[in-house]
């Protein structure tokens, strides 16, 4: 057992310790923190403070009430009235304000208005100046009233023992399995390639016929397995420290963040699901990487793993219209699609029991044969330097 | 009790027939040798001899029984095909491999650094095994299958991309090893390696066993009527001698008549006044016996098609 831990430790560090592990580990924040800095600069960049006037013809200005506050990272955008629209066309005119607005007298009837600009006026100033009219509109409504027609509907679909629901202003509780599926799927792929380059270097070294008089094979696989199942699950804890930070800290900036709601029943389904998935991905890599004789042939295979593991999300249209389509139960029920399916269709619906039974047990079995296969494809292959290994050999029964 | 027992073992891939009824013993405290030309069976042969392949009949007996995970700790094996960790520094990779031996990585390491002195490679320590030349990454592989103090090693190949210098050390290490009680087998093409080193030897061929016993046996076995002498002098015909071949301008090989007796052949040198040099009974080299072993075998093996 000393030996078992011994070779599980070694694979580990060695992958985990090496600076394309730790650059593949936080690029995936950086990269995150990155778009978000983007996006965030773009806003501001797109919202120029100088003021947006208006020339009020039909009075409902006549005591404007301020406009609401904005969220960050926008920023407000002054309102200046102008009594007509010489004086508002001059300040354009001078660059004093960056558009000016004309509401007609018959604005509550036609309820359109007139936009004068010389430069696009911004997308910020046109929503701002919109809630600033909708606030005004409604200054005489009592508070309630006001907010739920600012706010708008907010329909909640909720299942009917009430441990889920679904809203469509709570996206984020859509979005979070998706992007924990995303996780999983990046991470397990990522270790899983580690595991196959790792057995094909011991292959290419030759270090393999010296492993094996020192620890069974079967000991020797499992051990890699294991090793890379924890390098994976260093990646994931990684990752999802960085999407609590980014929930805990980011709902003091973005409100919609606070809509998350942790789901415990959510969270068994999706380890469930990916536990076996991570077993049965490691054994088809472990046996990849014993059945060639260089890494770049084993690259060429992975893409036919990798392919229907990321194909679901080809069909994630249809999976919003339609989650208990045939399509989405069929991709539940394949092994390789579905740990990406079931995470999709975790946000937009309710997956009956029976689909996801079947689907765990599936994956299961599965990964029980992913490793019996593996263990094969090692002991056929694993002297077998310089040659490939015909998957027909590896299941005919032939003793190894 | 035999350190290795090997009995009447085979072993086919597919069509081809690996190994075909191979047996011998290998003694406690013996360098023994294993020959046989290339593509023989000697390989895989020890493959089944560490478990690696299951022999399809046959029986194998390592240390006094059949190989288990715990026998694998007193086995060290240096395989024909070299194996290290080409990414991680030399002493990294020999402590690792000397924890799965079962050593405890202070012992490794202190073992390990007496090795290093000894095979010039102190310096080299810290530096990753792909950096390291052929015959340092050979050096180093020696390491690793001696560190943990086996009671059996098992070698192939074992000189080769080692200059001489390094190639005496070696086999003053496997002398030294061998009479601390070590088992060696060793499997090699370089026959006067074999001859300086092993005290009995099996030849394989096509699988089979073609030759088998102590080396001096197998050697008289193959002596011709014969002697060797060098002279400087021209050889004039002599009595019971059949036949003179010449090596060299000073070498030659007299081929005698069964009556003839290798004294008489002496005194009537001395008597003719011929100036002797070297004077010793032909016996055929160990290189001489396998390639007329072999050869013969394939003859066998062709008419047998």
């Amino acid at each position: 057992m000393i030996k078992f831990w011994r070779v599980a430790w070694h694979e580990y560090s060695r992958h985990v310790f090496r600076k394309r592990f730790l650059f593949a580990l936080f690029s995936v924040p950086i990269l995150i923190i990155f778009m978000v800095i983007l996006v965030i600069a773009m806003i501001i960049m797109e919202t120029s403070v100088k003021p947006v006037g208006y020339v009020d013809y039909s009075g409902l200005l006549a005591e404007a009430v301020a406009p609401p506050r904005v969220k960050w990272p926008d920023q407000t955008i002054p309102m200046l009235a102008y009594k007509d629209e010489t004086i508002a066309n001059a300040d354009l005119q001078a660059g004093k304000i960056q558009a000016y607005y004309i509401i007609p007298e018959d604005y509550l009837k036609s309820g359109a208005t007139k936009v004068i600009y010389l430069d696009k006026i911004k997308g910020s100033a046109e929503r701002q100046f919109a809630s600033f009219l909708k606030a005004n509109l409604l200054s005489n409504q009592p508070s309630d009233i006001a907010n739920r027609i600012i706010n708008g509907n907010d329909i909640i679909v909720r299942s009917t023992d009430n441990s889920r629901e679904a809203s469509q202003n709570r996206f984020i509780n859509i979005l979070m399995p998706i992007i924990a599926g995303i996780l999983f799927i990046v991470g397990m792929s990522t270790s899983s390639g580690y595991l196959m380059q790792s057995v094909v270097e011991e292959k290419e070294n030759r270090t393999m016929e010296i492993m094996v008089t020192s620890v069974s094979p079967n000991q020797l696989m499992s051990s890699k397995v294991i090793a890379d199942i924890l390098v994976g699950v260093t990646q994931l804890v990684v990752w999802a420290i960085f999407v609590i930070l980014v929930l805990v800290i980011g709902s003091n900036y973005f409100p919609w963040l606070r809509d998350f709601k942790f789901s415990g029943e959510m969270t068994g389904i999706i380890l469930a699901v990916m536990i076996p998935a991570f077993i049965m991905i490691s054994g088809l890599m472990a046996a990849v990487g014993a059945t060639v004789s260089e890494a770049s042939e084993g690259q060429q295979i992975l893409g036919l793993f990798t392919i229907p593991i990321w194909l679901p999300y080809l069909f994630i249209g249809v999976f919003i219209q339609n989650p208990n389509s045939p399509l989405a139960i069929a991709m539940s029920l394949f092994p390789l699609t579905a740990p990406m399916t079931i995470t999709l269709r975790l946000g937009f619906t309710t997956i009956p029991a029976w689909q996801l039974i079947a689907s765990v047990s599936i994956l299961v079995i599965s990964a029980i044969g992913a490793v019996w296969l593996a263990g094969r494809a090692f002991h056929l292959g694993m002297l077998r330097y310089g040659q490939r290994i015909r998957w027909k050999e590896v299941i005919s029964h032939q003793k190894v | 009790m035999p350190t290795v027992e090997i009995s009447h073992i085979s072993k086919s891939f597919g069509t081809l027939k690996a190994v075909d009824d191979v047996s011998f013993d290998v003694e406690k405290g013996e360098i023994f040798g294993l020959l046989g030309p290339n593509g023989a069976g000697k390989t895989t042969s020890i493959r089944i001899m560490l478990d690696i392949f299951k022999p399809d009949q046959g029986k194998v007996s390592i240390l006094g029984g059949p190989m288990t995970e715990a026998k694998k700790d007193h086995i060290g094996y240096m395989p024909e095909e070299r194996g290290l960790y080409q990414e991680i520094q030399l002493e990294k990779c020999l402590v690792y491999l000397a924890t799965l031996k079962g050593m405890d990585q202070t012992e490794a390491r202190n073992r390990i650094a007496g090795y290093l002195e000894r095979f010039d490679l102190a310096s080299s320590r810290h530096k990753k095994v792909k950096e390291l030349s052929k015959g340092m990454q050979q050096k180093a592989q020696l390491i690793s299958t001696l560190i943990h103090e086996p009671e059996l090693v098992i070698i192939d190949e074992p000189f080769s991309g080692l200059d001489p210098i390094n190639t005496q050390m070696v086999k003053e290490l496997l002398r030294e090893q061998r009479d601390r009680g070590v088992t060696i087998l060793m499997s090699t093409h370089q026959m006067h390696q074999v001859e300086e080193l092993c005290d009995r030897i099996v030849l394989i061929d096509h699988g089979r066993t073609v030759l088998y016993g102590p080396l001096d046996d197998i050697r008289s076995q193959f002596s011709g009527h014969a002697v060797v002498i060098r002279t400087p002098d021209e050889l004039p015909s002599l009595p019971g001698v059949e036949g003179i071949d010449q090596h060299n301008s000073s070498s030659y090989r007299l081929n005698l008549a069964q009556s003839t007796d290798t004294q008489d052949v002496l005194r009537l040198l001395v008597e003719r006044g011929i100036r002797i040099d070297q004077y010793e009974i032909a016996a055929p080299t160990l290189d001489e016996i396998f390639i007329r072993v072999v050869t013969a075998d394939d003859q066998e093996q062709g008419e047998g098609l």
